[in-house]
C-alpha cells in the first residue's frame, strides 16, 4: 500500500498524479485502469480544492491492490461532511449551445471506474474509489 | 507536461497531459481563434473533464459564428473519454 498527504491546493496535482504513477508503476497496472484512476483522482482532488468546505488540513491519499482490485482512497478531516461524489446534472438533454461541463467529470469517473463510494465517520470524509484490473 | 501552439499550417497541436491545471494556457490559445481549426490530438497522452469544458466553451463560441473545431488523431483512450462525455456528438471526430 502507498500513502501520501497532499496541500489542500490546486498546485499539488502534478504531485497527486506523480504518486499515482509510481503506484501504477509498482503494480504494474494497464494503461486503461491508470487513465481511469488518474481521471478520477484529479476529479475528486479538485473537487475537494474548490468546495470543501471549513477544511485546513491536507488531503491523504492511499492505494493499494488486492489481487486483482484496485482501490484508492481520498481522506480529508472536515467539520462538515460535504459528498463530492455526488452526481450532479450531466446536461445531457441540454441544447449544446448552453450546456455546461457541470457534473461531467463525476459521470466521466463513475464510468470508468468499478465502485465509488462516499463516507463520513468521526470528522473525516473519505471518498474510495475501486477499478478491477483485466486479467 | 502540456503544450497548446498552432503550427504554421494553422493546427493547434495539444501534447502532453491536459488536466485541471492546464486550462488557462489552453483557453489563452483556444480563445484566438476566429475561424473553424483543426486540433491535433496525436500527442496527447491525456484529457480530464477540465480540458473537455475549455473545448466546449470555444465549440460553443464558434458555433454562434457558424464555425467549428474538428478534432482529429486521438488515441483510444483519450477517444472513450469523448464518448463516454457524448461530447462524439457535439465535436466531428477523425
Amino acid at each position: 500500500m502507498m500513502r501520501r498527504e497532499f496541500a489542500r491546493e490546486m498546485a499539488s496535482l502534478d504531485a497527486v498524479f506523480e504518486f499515482l504513477h509510481r503506484f501504477a508503476a509498482k503494480e504494474r497496472l494497464d494503461p486503461q485502469a491508470a487513465y481511469a484512476l488518474d481521471l478520477a483522482v484529479e476529479e475528486f482532488f479538485t473537487n475537494i480544492v474548490k468546495y470543501g468546505k471549513g477544511s485546513a488540513g491536507g488531503v491523504l491519499v492511499e492505494a493499494d491492490r488486492t489481487g486483482g482490485t484496485v482501490t484508492v482512497r481520498l481522506e480529508e478531516e472536515t467539520p462538515v461532511p460535504f459528498d463530492v461524489t455526488r452526481q450532479t446534472a450531466t446536461q445531457f438533454d441540454t441544447p449544446f449551445a448552453e450546456r455546461k461541463p457541470g457534473g461531467l467529470g463525476i459521470h466521466i469517473a463513475r464510468e470508468m471506474l468499478d465502485g465509488l463510494t462516499y463516507d463520513y465517520v468521526d470528522g473525516t470524509s473519505r471518498i474510495t474509489l475501486t477499478k478491477h484490473l483485466e486479467p | 507536461m502540456f503544450s497548446i501552439t498552432v503550427n504554421d499550417e494553422g493546427i493547434v497541436v495539444l501534447t502532453g497531459r491536459f488536466d485541471a491545471s492546464q486550462t488557462d494556457s489552453a483557453r489563452e490559445v483556444l480563445s484566438g481563434l476566429r475561424d473553424s481549426a483543426v486540433v491535433d490530438f496525436r500527442d496527447l497522452d491525456y484529457i480530464s473533464s477540465a480540458g473537455l469544458g475549455v473545448l466546449l466553451a470555444t465549440q460553443q463560441r464558434l458555433k454562434k459564428e457558424g464555425k467549428a473545431i474538428k478534432l482529429i488523431h486521438m488515441n483510444r483512450m483519450v477517444r472513450d473519454v469523448f464518448k463516454i462525455a457524448r461530447f462524439d456528438l457535439i465535436f466531428e471526430i477523425e
